[in-house]
């Protein structure tokens, strides 16, 4: 019986190209399948916001600029990462995230948790050239961050793809997507209010480059970096190590 | 989803490992059946006679 | 080239290429002057490009001659040429971010040149570009070789093989424009994605008929290896790239997984790229020239048969293993760490049976350097498999996970395994292909070889001792019980590894230099074995069968 039933796979290049998905798909299903109803299981975060279109149009800069390859976005929980980078990372954390960043490499270290540790000013002028501030460093300077305008005119197309794939976006938010983009990083600005408004009071309105008066695509990235580990604070609850949020206002 | 997680966990954990053995059962048998034996030395000289012609 | 297809042959090639360029024209009109827009620019030049040997050569006369009477290998040596010129453009990128790491600015203050935009290109360049290539050339050499039929197709195979590389170039000029998912391995934007899923379809249907034309009942194991590369490799890059463009004229998309879906998503893709890119097509390069070469038949087929199916079976349950100690369930964790121990088996199994191989050849192996690339090759294989079932261990990869001894591991594999693997074929193949009776010169093979032995014992000695540094700083405590070391610590610490694996990568990419030169003076000044009208199909050439 395997006798004939080898010999059928053999003559047929079908048969064998059927037993090869056979073995190659099972580990992959096994794995993968039980996470899209992990949502049962994954710690609660009533507090979790959305990306901001500012800090999502700063994370497609990340994305863009290949960020990923020298900086994770994952602390394990190990204790010397947690005595160094904070509170180990949770699965709701990235539930935003399209694609995740946790990273594979640390030629510099993780920014899991960076939002806050650092003032904008010191982002800016680190962005701008690493060495003046950390003369060790071995980080690309991204002074034209700061020279280039961001691109705003499609970011309601941006919200509405993540909306399509299940980020809860409402209409407002997608239809004030460039008016807010603009305010957060102009805070005497009138369109600092719809802010916070839509994505809640303790969003950092800011002009993150340090001029108001221009959006720039350091305005993003800083305001991206700053909202690492900060849209929701379940990972400083009911964790092994108990320590305080970062606080937006010192 | 009509399954709950912890079915599909014990589902995964269980049946793979079942899949496994039978998989390689199967595997090892084919590998070792007497009759495929002339078939296998067959293939494996065939690749060195030299011929560098399509056979039709 | 053209030449050698019939005038409706030549028709249904320059349809195509008229379709690419207009699917190229609508890129350019949605796009504008974004990055799209310029990719659609490339998809026109690169199709008129190609268009107009087509053209200029469509009122030739058609070829007499039985075509079915001959093997197809035309397609092979433009294949075997991409893949040298795409591993001179990939190491070469792979030295200067190499080098950027030890002298930042060596980005020269520019956007496109900076390591994040840059490091893709390399990595791309030399497992898309240099790997793909040599695995397209040699799989449609193995298979028509071992299947002793003539590819079943005239434009097919050059449609695969302009079409991947037109992806590969696609891939490589985004990056530098800032087009990336950012999904490691997987960067290429949604349009590009597409385009391979509709290429790689027609290289699977392609291989699959002309394995159908074979005589034989049996397969040759080789072709399993290819097979199941190109099928899984199909499963798995459809499945990491499901997206959603922000809009059609936009090369943006988001991935449809978010969070911990993509994060195990990713790393199922990106552990069986490395299994089924970079090591079972590979492995159907080494079951078919080490044989070959050596004059030997493989040591036992059984025992890569049992390999084939575990390699098959293991290796898609290991991904699991880039991400011990994050946000994955504990399980899952865990089952990709016992099966990625377990793949141990059958990849030293396959390991030890190319050896066997050689077991009463080694003269051979001191003589000749192509035959000692291979075994050599065979050697990497299994030092970076045994590497990669250590690492993958939990509290191992508590040690080594975000270090430099990932990247050491990844080129004991890449410059060891597939490279060294790649090039002994190459070596075999070309005089093969040519018609020659041998390389220009078997002393640049030994300088070949041994600047790619050297490069690579520097490049990852170099990574073992900073990545073992590395984590060993990032959790040592005082006495107080406190973290001894800071970051910056850490990093002012690799400064001297960097500079030393720049210099291990430099010397590889010479010794590929020196390949190339090597090839391209066998093809032009060593004389054929025989006179060019005897390679003409004879008529009655009927080969008796079984």
């Amino acid at each position: 019986m395997p006798e004939f039933f080898h010999r059928k796979i053999e003559r047929s290049a079908i048969g064998f190209v059927l037993a090869i998905i056979a073995a190659a798909s099972v580990g992959g299903i096994v794995e993968i399948a039980p996470l899209f109803t992990i949502d049962e299981t994954v710690e609660e975060a009533p507090d979790m916001r959305v990306y901001t279109p500012l800090e999502l149009a700063g994370r497609d800069i990340y994305v863009r600029e290949g960020c990923y390859a020298c900086h994770s976005q994952m602390i394990r929980t190990l204790r010397d990462e947690v005595e160094r980078y904070g509170p180990y990372s949770l699965a709701v954390e990235s539930k935003y995230d399209r694609p995740m960043l946790w990273g594979s490499k640390r030629t510099g270290p993780d920014l899991a948790r960076v939002g806050g540790k650092y003032s904008d000013a010191w982002h800016v002028a680190h962005l701008i050239n690493p060495r003046d501030v950390v003369p060790e460093s071995n980080m690309p300077a991204y002074a034209f961050l700061a020279r280039t305008a961001l691109r705003t005119d499609d970011l309601s197309d941006h919200l509405r793809a993540q909306r399509r794939l299940g980020v809860p976006y409402s209409d407002e938010m997608i239809a004030n997507a460039v008016a807010d983009a603009y305010g957060q990083a102009a805070p005497d600005s009138d369109f600092a209010a719809g802010v916070s408004e839509r994505y809640g009071e303790a969003t950092e309105v800011s002009a993150f480059d340090g001029v108001a008066s221009r959006l720039t695509e350091m305005d993003a990235l800083v305001a991206y970096l700053q909202v690492l580990g900060r849209l929701t604070s379940a990972a400083y609850e009911n964790t092994a190590v108990s320590q305080e949020a970062p606080n937006p206002d010192n | 989803m009509d399954f709950d997680h912890d079915t599909l966990v014990a589902f995964s954990k269980s049946w793979g490992l079942f899949y496994l053995m039978g998989f390689f059962i199967c595997v090892i048998i084919y590998a070792f059946w007497p009759s495929n034996r002339k078939r296998f030395t067959r293939a494996k000289t065939s690749i060195l006679s030299g011929e560098d012609k399509p056979w039709r | 080239m053209v030449a050698k297809l019939t005038t409706s042959e030549r028709q249904s090639a320059a349809v195509i290429l008229l379709l690419v360029a207009l699917a190229g024209i609508a890129m350019a009109a949605a796009g504008r002057n974004e990055a799209m827009g310029v990719h659609g620019l490339i998809v026109i030049l690169f199709a008129g490009a190609l268009l107009y040997p087509v053209l200029s050569a469509f009122y030739a006369p058609e070829p007499t001659e039985d075509r079915q009477a001959s093997y197809y290998d035309e397609p092979i040596k433009v294949g075997i040429a991409l893949a040298m010129g795409w591993a001179i453009f990939g190491m070469f990128m792979g030295v200067w971010v190499a080098a950027q790491l030890a002298w930042p600015n060596l980005h020269f203050d520019g956007a496109w040149s900076t390591f994040g935009r840059l490091r893709p290109t390399h990595t791309t360049g030399v497992i898309f570009g240099f790997g793909g290539n040599a695995l397209i050339a040699t799989s449609f050499h193995v298979v028509q070789r071992t299947s002793r039929a003539r590819l079943a197709g005239q434009v097919s195979p050059w449609f695969v093989l302009f079409g991947y590389n037109l992806f590969c170039v696609l891939a490589v000029t985004g990056y530098i424009l800032g087009v990336t998912q950012s999904k490691e391995y997987a960067e290429p934007e949604w349009y590009a994605d597409l385009w391979l899923v509709v290429v790689w379809v027609t290289y699977f249907l392609l291989y699959i008929a002309t394995i159908a034309r074979r005589k034989e009942p049996h397969i040759y194991v080789a072709n399993w290896y290819f097979m199941a590369f190109i099928l899984v490799v199909a499963i798995l890059h459809i499945v990491n790239n499901l997206a959603l463009p922000i809009s059609w004229g936009s090369a943006k998309s988001y991935t449809i997984w978010p969070g911990v879906q993509d994060a195990m998503v990713q790393w199922w893709y990106g552990h069986n790229a490395v299994a089924f890119f970079l090591t079972a097509g590979f492995l159907g390069m080494l079951y078919y020239y080490l044989p070959i070469r050596a004059g030997r038949p493989i040591f036992s087929y059984r025992l890569s048969i049992l390999s084939f199916w575990g390699i098959t079976f293991f290796y898609m349950w290991a991904g699991s293993h880039h991400l011990h100690y994050t946000a994955l369930p504990h399980w899952v964790q865990t089952l990709g760490m016992t099966f990625s121990v377990m793949l141990l088996v059958p990849s030293w199994a396959s390991a030890g049976n190319a050896l066997l191989t050689l077991n009463g050849a080694w003269h051979q192996v001191r003589d000749d350097a192509t035959l000692r690339f291979m075994m050599a090759a065979a050697v990497f294989y299994g030092i970076s498999t045994f590497e990669g079932s250590f690492l993958a261990i939990r509290p191992v990869n508590a040690l080594s996970h975000y270090t430099d001894w990932t990247v050491g591991h990844v080129h004991a594999g890449a410059l060891g395994w597939v490279a060294l693997i790649s090039f002994g074929s190459i070596y075999t193949l070309v005089p093969a292909l040519w018609k020659r009776e041998r390389m220009y010169s078997p002393a640049l093979i030994e300088w070949h070889f041994w600047l790619a032995i050297a490069g690579t014992l520097v490049y990852i000695f170099a990574m073992w001792n900073s990545g073992i540094l590395q984590g060993l700083m990032w959790r040592t405590y005082t006495e107080e019980g406190t973290l001894a070391y800071s970051f910056l610590d850490s990093l002012v610490a690799m400064y001297p590894y960097y500079i030393a694996r720049t210099i291990g990568g430099a010397m590889f990419l010479l010794g590929t230099a020196i390949g190339c030169c090597n090839i391209w003076m066998t093809i032009r000044l060593v004389p054929a074995t025989v006179p060019e009208e005897a390679d003409l199909p004879v008529k009655d050439a009927v080969v008796a069968g079984e």
